[in-house]
């Protein structure tokens, strides 16, 4: 049996947990109907720098998930073209609007400071209903 | 117009931040909202205190504004909505996108909170409008191609010298990468002024850098950490490479049969086998075969049968003319049989 857990959510017994779109599709559908989360050309053949960018790319997410604390509705996704990162991702719209003006400007500073790197926070906002795609 | 706006409080349950584990904490408020004084500046302490009608704070609803790309007139300038490289934004895109991998019986999701969508890379700032407004920024930088090169064969004629050399764009802090120091020149040996001298000279100097089917000398340098410096290298490599093969030192007038770069029939056995043959009995004094018949084509069917390699043509060649040679009949011998 394949044992594999990462990325499948159980199925509860009302049917009652919602996944989004990126959550509904299992890892070995990446590439087929979905695709990666992290674009850059560290992972290429003779890619420069992967490990590195790996590194930093946790550490955007663990950033962003402690500073954005429950805003983000969808996974963040980063995208790197020559030294611009660019930091995607669906928000909640139920929120104050000047607040997230504050974290924009936030994020994308420390960000730029640690990275040595032009961040971009390029979000989109959403409702809650509008990014579940099913219930299991 | 604001990106994040106002909505109603909105009731969905479950949400799917139920199941984000991260959650803000909100302490608990202690019951201090008793704030009437007596006349000695006492708190009066009402052990049954009446309940304080609540007020129910009414948020100001704002109406969330959807359809902005709707509102957009169909005469816009798009480049200016979309200048750059950016992620994808619905509420700014006019079109009606659609991506994912549908569920059974439904078309493709739209592009309203559509993660595929940001994800990929979009060509919404290179439209042909912005190409063009480009290439007209661009052109003041630009000079006129030269009339005179108006085909490849002169530019190749009077630029023989062909410079190749890479620059690799990738993602991350840094520019660089090692791999662009790499140059490559590229010349044709029949552009260089060489005489047969030089010519054998810089074929043994250029060893497998010269490719004999399309007749180019390639020069790779890379030793070097800077692509300046390894194009200069390979200028001082090409230029050596030329006034070497001019320079004729002592030792190459010691050149043996054996270092023949072709088979030269005149100095080969084959010439003297010929010579000696023709003449027997007698022992020839000098090997000078201008007299012998169909000794040139025997010549030049021997040579090019040993220099271009045995096929079936050059072998058939070689037969016919050794045929002539070995029952050769002479004019006279030939009229007076027939008499």
């Amino acid at each position: 049996m394949n044992k594999s857990q990462s990325g499948r959510y159980k199925i509860t017994n009302k049917r009652s947990r919602p996944l989004t779109y990126e959550m509904a599709k299992p890892p070995y559908e990446i590439a087929h109907k979905k695709s990666w989360n992290s674009w850059n050309t560290s992972n290429i053949i003779n890619g420069n720098r992967p490990m590195e960018c790996a590194v930093e790319d946790l550490f955007i997410r663990k950033f962003l998930t402690g500073t954005w604390c429950t805003l983000f509705l969808s996974e963040i996704i980063i995208k790197r073209n020559h030294n611009m990162i660019r930091i995607a991702g669906i928000v909640k719209k139920s929120y104050d609007p000047i607040k997230y003006y504050f974290l924009i400007g936030y994020t994308e500073e420390l960000l730029s400071y640690y990275l040595h790197c032009p961040v971009k926070l390029e979000l989109q906002s959403a409702m809650n209903e509008d990014i579940i795609f099913k219930y299991i | 117009m604001s990106m994040f706006m106002y909505s109603k409080t909105y009731f969905f349950k479950p949400k799917i931040v139920n199941f984000i584990p991260l959650r803000s904490i909100k302490a608990k408020v202690p019951n201090t909202f008793v704030n009437e004084v007596d006349k000695d500046g006492f708190r009066i302490l009402e052990l049954f205190p009446t309940k304080i009608k609540k007020t129910v704070k009414y948020q100001k609803s704002i109406p969330i504004f959807t359809g902005r790309e709707q509102k957009m007139p169909v005469d816009q300038d798009w480049p200016t909505v979309w200048p750059s490289q950016k992620t994808f934004q619905p509420h700014s895109v006019p079109l009606p996108v659609r991506q994912g991998y549908p569920k059974p019986g439904e078309g493709p999701f739209s592009k309203i909170a559509n993660t595929e969508l940001m994800k990929i890379p979009n060509f919404l700032h290179l439209t042909p409008p912005a190409i063009k407004r480009h290439c007209e920024a661009l052109k003041q930088f630009c000079t006129e191609w030269p009339k005179e090169l108006d085909s490849d064969a002169k530019c190749t004629e009077h630029f023989p010298l062909e410079v190749l050399y890479s620059d690799y764009c990738y993602s991350g802090p840094s520019i660089r990468d090692p791999l662009s120091r790499i140059i490559t020149f590229k010349v044709k040996l029949s552009s260089l002024k060489l005489d047969y001298h030089a010519k054998d000279k810089i074929l043994r100097l250029a060893g497998n850098r010269y490719d004999y089917t399309s007749d180019i000398i390639t020069i790779i340098t890379d030793r070097c950490p800077m692509r300046k410096q390894n194009y200069d290298y390979a200028t001082y490599l090409l230029i050596a490479l030329y006034h070497e093969s001019w320079r004729k030192e002592d030792w190459e007038n010691e050149k043996a049969l054996a270092d023949m770069e072709y088979y030269d029939w005149e100095k080969n056995q084959s010439k003297k086998n010929l010579v000696t043959i023709y003449a027997w009995p007698e022992i020839p004094q000098d090997f000078n075969y201008a007299h012998i018949p169909h000794a040139e084509e025997y010549k030049v069917a021997v040579s090019e049968l040993i220099n271009n390699g045995e096929d079936e043509h050059s072998i058939n060649k070689y037969k016919q003319v050794v045929k002539k040679l070995m029952f050769f009949k002479p004019e006279k011998n030939h009229s007076t049989e027939s008499e």
